[in-house]
This record gives structure tokens, sequence and C-alpha cells, in this order.
């Protein structure tokens, strides 16, 4: 073990910890018997979690990096799947089957134990759900340091719904049994449309939704911030086709220190290029499709070391003005943002503490530094409690704790059963701390 | 828990009654304000100008009371996470009461002996939880001994020196020590006491406080001239120094 400096994506949030990385399920179980510290443990995968939700201040931060090994059966279309997998080397072994996860993020360096811990969703969210719905079962370690198995449905349910969402504070997931679809190629048949404002955004995405099985809208965040932008939709092609070139790992971005690339300026000049570049039509591969923002690795220091916030909420539908609200907010602090994604939910899943629930969700990067920041993100909490809306826990590094029960009316019985799981409190992050959610 | 904006959660202020330690509070991030510990004597049971949703823990301190120091700051992490604490306590040491003896040896048992030993103590809590950071009010009066207030002085200057030995002690563990050397300030302490040059009031102390905390230095001025005099003064000749500080 030794004592380093980790930090979320969005390079705001920095821990000092222990971490260890177990070469196996059972040097793992060793390690959780042996830990005695009062500030607990938690595991962590590819930190992409953008606050401190994989940080444990003064704790044991276990890097689950030698636990992915993955076996798929063709015949069922199960792959048993290591925590610390990624998905994006899951889609590649999948491919080769012409299979593919139902559900996958925007970017594929993620694990399969952080996927479930976050219960992410991707574009197909409308039509397929959360990550949890491809979940058949999920292998557990308890703080008292056995091995469990638990599945979505049957007595083991509730454990299961409170792990799926529950950023790791239920136990340490260690493998998964991951259901996958079948395709024909590994592309997809696109199709964008460039839409003038934010009516004729919400209205585009919102039809999109009955035709396509992935929708999603980059909406420009500069400007006049009319919410313009553009609608990109697909399906799985239904056509056999060879993928010819092999997946490139994306060039990677170098560390510019305390510069940062984010201004008015430059934000307002890539938007409008965007905006104006010509549409996508046709056959693209799979994983340009999923993951556009895995071309440029650790695009996140872009933004310099003073980092950055990714603010992303729902609100129910008939608050679509309250997205306008939110332009507007930024607009008037002087916000620029190259990236802002809008998308329509669908059902809510089971699980206590999953992000989605029917109705829009937007996500926006908001450079740290701006004026009066932290009391717009505040303002704008409070009035997102009071449309039944809520942000999504896995990018979150500042809300105030006492949102989170308004945003999340089960964290009650999520804190019920995870209490039953980890009476001690061994499984400790340093957003569980700040939020208070154990 | 300090939250992606470094605005803290929990604040111990020890010494709430100091009017300094007051206006450092309100110059700080208060965004993230959950949990307010006020340590003093007497302590008040709250303080205006915070965020309505802050609870305010009260909690007696006696600085002359070393041995309940280590419960004391047990209280100070029993709801969680402490992120900052401001070390505001102190006497001038010029009791009409006390004789120069006395006085000095109040001076030495509350600046020196009860700063410091809470301030070690609540470093080590907040090393076991990989953060902190601690907030020593030292004064420029440790810069240089003046006839008129040397056992003050003295006493400040051992605080500056212990902050600024543990903070070094600290490196690599998430856990800091700054201290800050204000020059006369317009206070209850100071009231009907001559003022003397470039003197300020606790809201300028606040402020300054409020940015040597947020920032990554260890030793701060207010106000900042007094950072290049306390250089000239501690190179100028005693002969030259005496005439100075006597004016």
């Amino acid at each position: 073990m030794s004592v380093s400096q980790e930090t979320g994506w969005g390079r705001t949030n920095f821990a000092l910890s222990q971490s260890a990385h177990p070469q196996s399920i059972a040097q793992l179980g060793e390690l959780v018997s042996s830990h005695s510290n009062s500030r607990g443990a938690l595991a962590h995968g590819l930190r992409r979690s953008y606050g401190d939700s994989s940080l444990n201040s003064g704790g044991l931060s276990i890097g689950l990096e030698n636990i992915a090994a993955i076996n798929i059966s063709p015949d069922t279309r199960i792959a048993t799947v290591g925590a610390g997998a990624s998905i994006r080397s899951l889609e590649h072994k999948a491919r080769e089957l012409n299979l593919f996860p139902p559900v996958v993020p925007g970017t594929g360096f993620v694990t399969i134990g952080g996927a479930i811990a976050a219960d992410i969703h991707g574009k197909s969210h409308h039509a397929t759900g959360t990550f949890s719905a491809c979940v058949e079962r999920i292998q557990l370690l308890l703080a008292s340091g056995e091995l469990v198995n638990i599945f979505p449905t049957g007595p083991s349910a509730p454990q299961f719904w409170a792990t799926v969402g529950g950023l790791g504070l239920t136990g340490i997931i260690t493998e998964a049994d991951i259901r996958l679809r079948s395709i024909a190629s590994p592309f997809v048949q696109v199709e964008e449309t460039r839409e003038p404002d934010l009516a004729h955004l919400l209205s585009a995405l919102k039809s999109a939704d009955a035709e396509f099985e992935h929708t999603v809208a980059w909406i420009d965040l500069s400007g006049d911030f009319c919410g313009r932008g553009i609608v990109g939709k697909g399906n799985y092609e239904t056509r056999e086709y060879q993928a010819r070139n092999k997946e490139s790992g994306g060039v990677g971005f170098p560390s510019i220190g305390k510069y940062s690339l984010i201004n008015s300026a430059t934000v307002r000049a890539f938007n409008e290029l965007w905006f104006r570049k010509p549409l996508a039509s046709g056959k693209k591969s799979l994983n340009a499709f999923m993951h556009p923002l895995d071309g440029v690795q650790n695009w996140n220091r872009m933004y310099g070391n003073s980092g950055f916030f990714q603010y992303q909420f729902v609100v129910p539908d008939g608050n679509e003005d309250f997205i306008e609200n939110v332009l507007g907010v930024m607009k008037d602090a002087g916000v620029a943002s190259f990236l802002g994604v809008l998308k329509r939910f669908g059902q809510e899943s089971p699980a206590y503490l999953s992000f989605p629930k029917p109705g829009w969700t937007l996500a926006i990067d908001v450079p740290h530094g701006v004026a009066n920041l932290e009391a717009i993100f505040n303002s704008l909490d409070e009035e997102l409690c009071r449309r039944e809306g809520r942000v999504y826990l896995i990018k979150d590094a500042r809300i105030r704790p006492e949102h989170i029960p308004v945003m999340y009316p089960q964290l009650e019985q999520w804190r019920k059963v995870r209490k039953e799981m980890d009476p001690n409190n061994m499984w400790q992050s340093d957003q569980s701390r700040r939020l208070k959610l154990c | 828990m300090l939250n992606g904006f470094k605005s803290p959660q929990t604040i111990a202020l020890i010494g709430s009654t100091s009017e300094i330690g007051e206006a450092i509070l309100k110059h700080l991030p208060l965004e993230n304000l959950s949990t307010c510990y006020l340590a003093a004597r007497n302590p008040q049971p709250s303080l205006q100008g915070l965020p309505p949703t802050t609870i305010f823990v009260p909690i007696n301190f006696e600085a002359t009371d070393t041995p309940s120091h280590e419960d004391f700051v047990q209280k100070l992490f029993s709801h969680g996470d402490l992120d900052l604490a401001i070390i505001a306590i102190g006497v001038l040491g010029n009791d009409a009461n006390l004789s120069a003896e006395e006085n000095a040896l109040l001076a030495m048992q509350v600046n020196y002996v009860a700063s410091s030993y809470v301030m070690h103590l609540i470093a080590k809590k907040m090393v076991a939880q990989g953060h902190g950071r601690i907030l020593v009010l030292s004064s420029f009066a440790q810069t240089r001994p003046r006839n008129d207030n040397f056992a003050y002085g003295s006493t400040k200057a051992g605080l500056d020196f212990m902050a600024r030995g543990l903070n070094e002690k600290l490196r690599g563990t998430g856990v800091s020590v700054c201290v800050l050397r204000p020059g006369f300030v317009r206070t209850r302490m100071t009231q009907g006491m001559d003022e003397a040059p470039f003197t300020v009031n606790p809201d300028d102390v606040g402020k300054v406080a409020a940015s040597l905390i947020a920032s990554k230095h260890s030793v701060g001025y207010t106000p900042s001239i007094l950072k290049p005099l306390a250089l000239i003064f501690s190179l100028l000749p005693p002969a030259v120094f005496r005439k100075i500080s006597e004016r």
C-alpha cells in the first residue's frame, strides 16, 4: 500500500488516501478483512466521476484494475465481467461475437463496477433504461468479508437495488453478469438535424425518440444562448459489414498547467464551427457514435489546473422553462461552455438512488473560476428541488446535503438497506461524508 | 468536507468572542457552510451574518485549563470532518489587576501554550481525516522585541514559530497551517491604546485572512506594507530600532 493524492475527473476535489491494488478477489477479501481504519475503504475504477464520489480522504482507496476478466457465453449472450474491466474492453470483446452492451455511456472509459455504482445511462435511455436494466447478477464483497451474489428480483433485490446507483457504499462490486444484445455489424445508421432554438431542439428530440434507439442533442452554450443545437439520432445498422479499421485509443491532451483553453472567445468560435459543421448521415462506427469524447484522452486538462464542474440535472416534463432559465443564468454569469448535452429520459430505474427519471436532462461543463458560480449552482438546486428535479450525484462536487433527501426521495430506504449491509460503516467516500449519505 | 470550490463545510472558531475571528468568518466562502463551532470562555450561541442554515455549536473553552483541551478538541470532530480551524485566542498582557510577571505568565499560557497545544491536537485529528487547514493569529509584534510589549511579542513569536514548524512537519499529509501577522487592530482589546501607524480594522484582517486560507501560502500580513517593514525592522541596528519604536 502507498499514500497517493487522487482527484475526480473535474479536478476540483482532491484526496490523500492509502492506495491498494489487489491482484485477485481473494486478495481483495484479505485486504478488506484486515482493514480497520475509521475512515473506511472505497473501491474505485477509472475515476471518471467528476467530483468526490470516488475519493476517500484519510481512508483506503482500492483500485480494481486487476479484477477485469471478461467471459462471454455466445449462447446465452451473458458476459461475466470483472468489476475493473472497462465498458470499452467489454464492447471490444462483445463486438467480436456481434454482441454489444445495450446501455453504454458517453465514454468507454468507465468500469463495470463504476457503471453499476452510478447506474449510468446513455443515448438509449428512453428505449433501454439505465445500465442496471442489463445487469442480471452482481457479485458483492460485503464489509464482513463475505462474497455474495445479489439479483434484481427475489430475496436479495433490496441489496441489489441499493448497490445499483449506490456509489460503492454498500460493498465492493467484484463481478457482474451483463446481458448483451445482438448486432449485425459494429456500425450505427446516423442522422443529424440542425435546430435554430431551444423550442425546436426539444421538439426534434421528442419526436426522434419514437424512431431511434439512440438520441441526444448538443446545445450551443455561447453567444445568445438561444438553445440552438444539433440533434444526433442513430439505430444499430441492420446490414452486415466488416469493420475495416482498428479503433484508435484517441490522441492525448497534454497538461497545460494553470492555463485554461476555455474562454468565451475560444468557446464561441468552436461552437459556431460545430453548429455549422456538415451534418452526419449514414453509417458511422459504434465507437465514434457512442463515445465521441474518447477521441481526445485527458480532455479534462483543457480547463487547466483549476478544473471544471459538470452540472447535470433532470427536470420532469412540463418544466422546459427551467432549461431556458438555466441558459439565461449561464449567459448572465458569463459562462461559456463547449459541452452542453440535452437528452430526454425514459422510465425510472427501481434503484433507490438512480439519477434518471422521466423528463429532460441537461449536462453543462462549467470552468471553475466563474464569479459567484457556487451561489448560482445552489440557487439552481433550490429551484430544481421545487420542480422535483435532481442533480446527478456521480457528476456532483458541490451540492448542499439538505437537497439530497428532496431530490432523492428514496434516500431513507436506501440508508436502511445500506445500514443492514454495512452496519459498521466500512464503505465511505468524501462525497458520502460531505452529503451525509450514510 | 470541503466541496469542489474548496468552501468549508465545518469551521471551528476558537476565540469566538474575538472581533477579528468573527470578521474572518464573514469573509470566508460560506455557501457550503453547515456547522460552525464557537469556542470561548462564555461562547455566544450564534453569530450574525452567517447563512441561516448554519448549525452553531457553542463549546466552552478555558485556555488556561490545559488538561481539558484534549476533550475540547474531541468535541470539534463530533459532527464529522473539521475543514477549517481558526485559532484566535489571545491576551495583550496588560491587565491592570495583575503584576507584570503575572501578565507575562497569562500571555504565555493563553497565547503560546494553549494556542500551540490546541493547534497540535487539531492537526493530529485532521491528519487522520487526510485534510484540513488551520489559521493561527500571530502578530506583527513577533517581528522584534520592543520594550513596551515584548512579553506579548515573545508569546506570538513562539506561536508563530511553532505554527510554521508544524506546517513543515505536516507536508504531504493534506493538512496545513498558516499564520497571519496583523499590525495594530482597532478592537475592544486595544481600546484606549495609542494607535500605531498602519492601524487596521477587524474587517481588513478578515479579508486578508480569508484569502490566506484559500491560498497555498503559509504566512500573511495585514496591512501588506508590514511584510517589507518586518524585513527592514529585523535588519535595523538596535539603536535605530529603539528610536523608531519609542516614537
